[in-house]
């Protein structure tokens, strides 16, 4: 056993575990932002040790390929997390009684007042 | 067109390095696609002199490892202790700086930290709200509040003008008198 053979136990052994936590955090967590983190970044974590793990062991041709898709996954990914996020935040699918604490609220609350597509009048007062 | 040249080149290199052989045909196919994809999605205009300090992205690019280590283990003991007794808050966090570039390194950052994401960006009211999991204990809040400060401070450091530094420094004593 090599230096490198061990190098690239560790690594795929870690991205596995990160895999399966974030595996397991989907099943457990309660709403949908909890499980979203749950999904992208363990899940970006595991899979960058894991193609990193791999890379080590090619030549470096089909290593710089591999690099490339994580590359890609870090760049792609937050965006994702946060479109979903902020859409499930105003959809309302976020136990806000589950939260310790919604700076938010407050700020959307009044934001969202004049952009609903009702005529201005209608909407007021209720 | 002098502007689009780093792109072509860039674009160039991930066709090269997608194909995984360095030929002829690979780099004159590369710089054609490079050509038509800056040409049909033009980025938008740059300001003249655009900062890169290597050192400050590479000092920002090992803090990000480091944490997103760190809040890995974070968020796993979340998951495996509390799991569907999940505690999470959205923190409201002054934006010290308002270049784009900035804000969207920044988000990007955040969201790759496991257990917190940006939720919205308010450039014009100068906030952003960061949804985050695990706040139990008394005192996280501003904890997380910090740590964001911290994280902006870094990333304007690295690809921020130094006007928008000096403003930024600004903005950090100015909040850090604020909370006790």
């Amino acid at each position: 056993m090599t230096v490198v053979d061990v190098v690239t136990a560790v690594l795929l052994l870690g991205g596995a575990l990160s895999c399966l936590l974030g595996a397991l955090g989907l099943v457990r967590f309660p709403d949908v932002p909890a499980r979203l983190q749950a999904a992208t970044q363990p899940q970006t974590l595991g899979m960058v040790l894991i193609l990193v793990g791999t890379a080590i062991r090619l030549e470096f041709e089909s290593a710089a390929t591999l690099l490339l898709v994580a590359l890609f996954q870090i760049i792609t990914a937050p965006v994702i997390s946060q479109i979903v996020g902020r859409s499930a935040y105003r959809a309302g699918t976020l136990r806000r009684d589950d939260l310790v604490v919604d700076e938010l609220a407050d700020p959307m609350a009044r934001d969202d007042a004049p952009v609903r597509d009702e005529p201005p009048d209608s909407g007021r007062g209720r | 067109m002098r502007r689009r040249l780093p792109q072509l080149f860039w674009l160039t290199v991930v066709w090269v390095l997608l194909w995984g052989t360095l030929t002829p045909t690979t780099i004159i196919g590369g710089i054609i696609v490079a050509a038509l994809v800056t040409w049909l999605f033009p980025l938008p205009p740059m300001p003249d002199t655009v900062p890169f300090r290597p050192l400050r992205l590479l000092g920002l690019a090992g803090f990000l490892a480091f944490d997103l280590l760190r809040s890995a283990v974070d968020v796993a003991w979340e998951t495996v202790l509390h799991g569907p007794r999940a505690r999470a808050g959205i923190v409201s966090v002054p934006l010290l700086s308002g270049s784009a570039r900035a804000v969207a390194l920044l988000a990007g950052s955040v969201a790759l930290t496991p257990g917190s994401y940006v939720l919205q960006i308010d450039r014009a009211r100068g906030t952003f709200w960061v949804y985050t999991l695990g706040l139990r204990r008394e005192g996280d809040v501003e904890r997380v509040r910090h740590a964001m400060l911290v994280l902006q401070r870094k990333v304007v450091a690295a690809v921020g003008t130094a006007g928008e530094l000096a403003d930024c420094d600004r903005g950090l004593a100015a909040g850090t008198e604020k909370t006790p």
